[in-house]
């Protein structure tokens, strides 16, 4: 048994998150007698798939470094939603409509890379002027009036549970984030990120191609928000052009939360994950408690500068103890 | 080189930006009869006033290296103490200060989390922003603070020997910030951060103070906004200050300020600003619908944070 203080601080963060999801339980049943029920599971998993697949894609672009972030995430699954609903409008087969609406993802995601990686624009702004113009678009093309009128057959996706587990949570997200934590851990690519995050310079020195694996992660950020706007589109059978309101902030939320490090190179999905469950967990206890929305916001935003604070502080520690390790190693050389 | 040609070097963000306004007066004033009139003009001044005086703010906040996304919030939250101060029939000079103090301790609070816990400024002022529209929802819910007394109306209708009140409010705002900025050590302590906070540090700088004040500064900006905007529409509503944080920072980076820090203008931003409300007015005066305004403003920052970068780039080298 390793000692505590030797773990790994990315396993350390996890059993963080962990005891942090269990208090959050205890505090929801605690709130609401309702909370601690079969029915709740459904419910809560109902929640899960759409920000966690836009946590996700925010957590891949932060990890690999630039610093990068997203910001243009909640107004690409507004636009995708409303191009698909559109398509379908159109009279094009809902699921033709569907893989349409993931190419545009992609290529909403692919503008934003070149912005970033080829133009040189720092990702921050690059994307927040994204998140301007594609909610814009969303909403001046429509007049900010929803698109509705999708087949009832389209439902299965959204609404449709199998065993009390709902299918856009079991066949969507539970693979994709299986299938991004293999490629993430155990694949090339993968060690590629953590290496252009680490140290850009260094991983272009050893052939890497820095820009162009950034790009590819700007694009799956893209395809992921389509992927989460077709789910969207599949619960509420409409399209509105304000779907994402909001998303961009609660998806660097659970990637920080999850202990994605802000300036790349370290994070893990299954801490993105846990921090989905956690930050899922506390809006339906709090609905279940029946405690204004207010609180949610303001608990998400304190969660936020939290668990970045917390990042940074044990950070310090664990740059005091290499410090501390290495200097021992020195001395001890020296004499 | 002659004194005028080194001039317009220095000063070629804030000569593109004029003439980049003259373009858009020429082309709406084609359009549209009513855009050039005396009337429409001071409209679009008058409603200007908030975002220049925080546009002030941010360039400094830019400047040192940071960001606050959370000015809105800040704008929200100091406008429901005002609108709360009124209410309880608070005289109007004690309303005003209550109004910019909230917002400069807001501020300072933005600033202790960069500066002190040492949290990044994008992440701490999203995380802020969640926390005022929080406060902002459970004190005025879904309802609106109204009916609010005139007594503060000079300050947006009124004028002084024909000029707007606004015209000196932003000179004020303006010519301070710029004696700060430019006659003050402060405000090269703060370029020195904004350039590399490490040198900064290291040459003896209050880093940490610098960037505190910078952020109270900004605060106490968007709380002033505040006071003029309960002073304009006597109201507070749950949509206050929604677009605020993106224009200002748009404004910021249109006028020249780099995202990265350590360079900025404050004319440039106030050109920004002009160019910005100029084009919203402009924009539905032609009959397009407001609902464009997004897709302009974005469009407009990729254009010119294009054209920065590629520039940059041309001048510095590639760096990957």
């Amino acid at each position: 048994m390793t000692a505590w203080r030797d773990r790994d601080p990315t396993t350390k963060r996890l059993f963080f998150l962990a005891g942090l999801w269990l208090l959050v339980i205890v505090i929801s049943s605690l709130l609401s007698p309702h909370f601690l029920q079969a029915s709740t599971i459904p419910f809560l998993l109902q929640y899960v798939p759409i920000i966690g697949l836009l946590g996700i894609g925010q957590t891949l672009v932060i990890l690999s470094g630039g610093p990068g972030i997203d910001l243009s995430v909640g107004a690409m699954l507004s636009l995708v939603g409303l191009a698909v609903g559109w398509l379908f409008t159109l009279g094009v087969d809902i699921y033709a409509a569907c893989l349409l609406g993931i190419a545009f993802g992609a290529m909403l995601g692919a503008v934003n890379g070149v912005l970033i990686n080829w133009i040189g624009i720092p990702s921050l702004m690059a994307t927040l002027a994204t998140l301007f113009a594609y909610s814009g678009l969303a909403l001046a093309l429509t007049g900010g009036t929803p698109i509705g009128g999708l087949p009832d057959h389209f439902t299965w996706l959204g609404q449709g549970q199998i065993w009390l587990i709902p299918n856009h949570f079991l066949l969507v997200f539970v693979p994709v984030a299986i299938i991004l934590h293999i490629v993430l851990t155990y694949m090339r690519v993968g060690r590629h990120i953590y290496a252009a995050g680490n140290d850009e310079r260094a991983a272009h020195l050893i052939g890497i191609r820095v820009r162009r694996l950034r790009t590819g992660l700007y694009m799956l950020s893209g395809v992921l928000a389509a992927l989460a706007a077709i789910m969207n589109l599949s619960w509420f059978q409409a399209a509105r052009p304000d779907a994402g309101i909001g998303m961009e902030l609660l998806s660097v939320t659970v990637a920080v939360l999850g202990g994605t490090y802000i300036f790349g190179g370290q994070g893990r999905i299954s801490g993105t994950v846990l921090a989905i469950l956690i930050v899922t967990t506390l809006q339906v206890g709090l609905q279940l408690a029946n405690v204004s929305q207010a609180w949610q916001l303001g608990v998400i935003g304190v969660l936020l500068i939290g668990s970045v604070g917390i990042n940074t502080l044990l950070d310090r520690q664990s740059l005091g103890q290499s410090l501390g390790r290495n200097l021992g190693r020195l001395l001890g050389q020296t004499k | 080189m002659t004194s005028l040609s080194r001039f317009a070097r220095g000063a070629q963000r804030e000569l593109i930006l004029v003439l980049a306004i003259l373009m858009i007066c020429a082309l709406f004033a084609s359009q549209s009869e009513f855009f050039l009139t005396e009337r429409n003009l001071t409209t679009v001044l008058r409603r200007s006033v908030d975002l220049a005086i925080i546009g002030a703010g941010m360039t400094l906040v830019i400047m040192s290296g940071g960001i606050d996304v959370s000015v809105g919030g800040i704008l929200a939250v100091s406008a429901i103490f005002i609108g709360r101060a009124f209410e309880a029939d608070l005289p109007a000079p004690i309303v005003v200060i209550i109004g910019v103090s909230v917002g400069t301790l807001l501020g300072l609070m933005n600033g202790a989390i960069c500066a002190k816990a040492k949290v990044p400024p994008i992440i701490a002022t999203l995380g802020s922003m969640y926390v005022f529209i929080a406060v902002l929802y459970l004190v005025i819910g879904g309802t609106w603070i109204s009916g609010l007394p005139d007594t503060l109306s000079f300050l947006t209708r009124g004028d002084v020997a024909g000029i707007p009140v606004g015209v000196f409010i932003i000179a004020a705002v303006y010519g301070f910030c710029w004696i700060l900025l430019h006659r003050q050590p402060w405000g090269r302590h703060l370029c020195a951060i904004g350039n590399d906070e490490g040198a900064a540090r290291l040459v003896g700088i209050p880093v940490d103070r610098v960037k505190m004040q910078a952020y109270a500064l900004l605060g106490l900006l968007a709380g002033l906004a505040a006071v003029l905007y309960v002073a304009r529409l006597r109201n507070v509503e749950v949509n206050i200050g929604t677009n605020v944080a993106l224009e200002a920072i748009a404004a910021t980076i249109l006028g020249g300020a780099n995202i990265r820090g350590g360079v900025g203008s404050l004319i440039g931003t106030l050109l920004g600003v002009i160019f910005i409300k100029l084009m919203q007015n402009g924009l539905v005066l032609i009959g397009v619908s407001s609902l464009w305004e997004g897709v302009v403003i974005g469009g407009l920052l990729v254009f010119v944070l294009s054209v920065d970068a590629l520039q940059s780039r041309y001048r510095y080298g590639r760096s990957l």
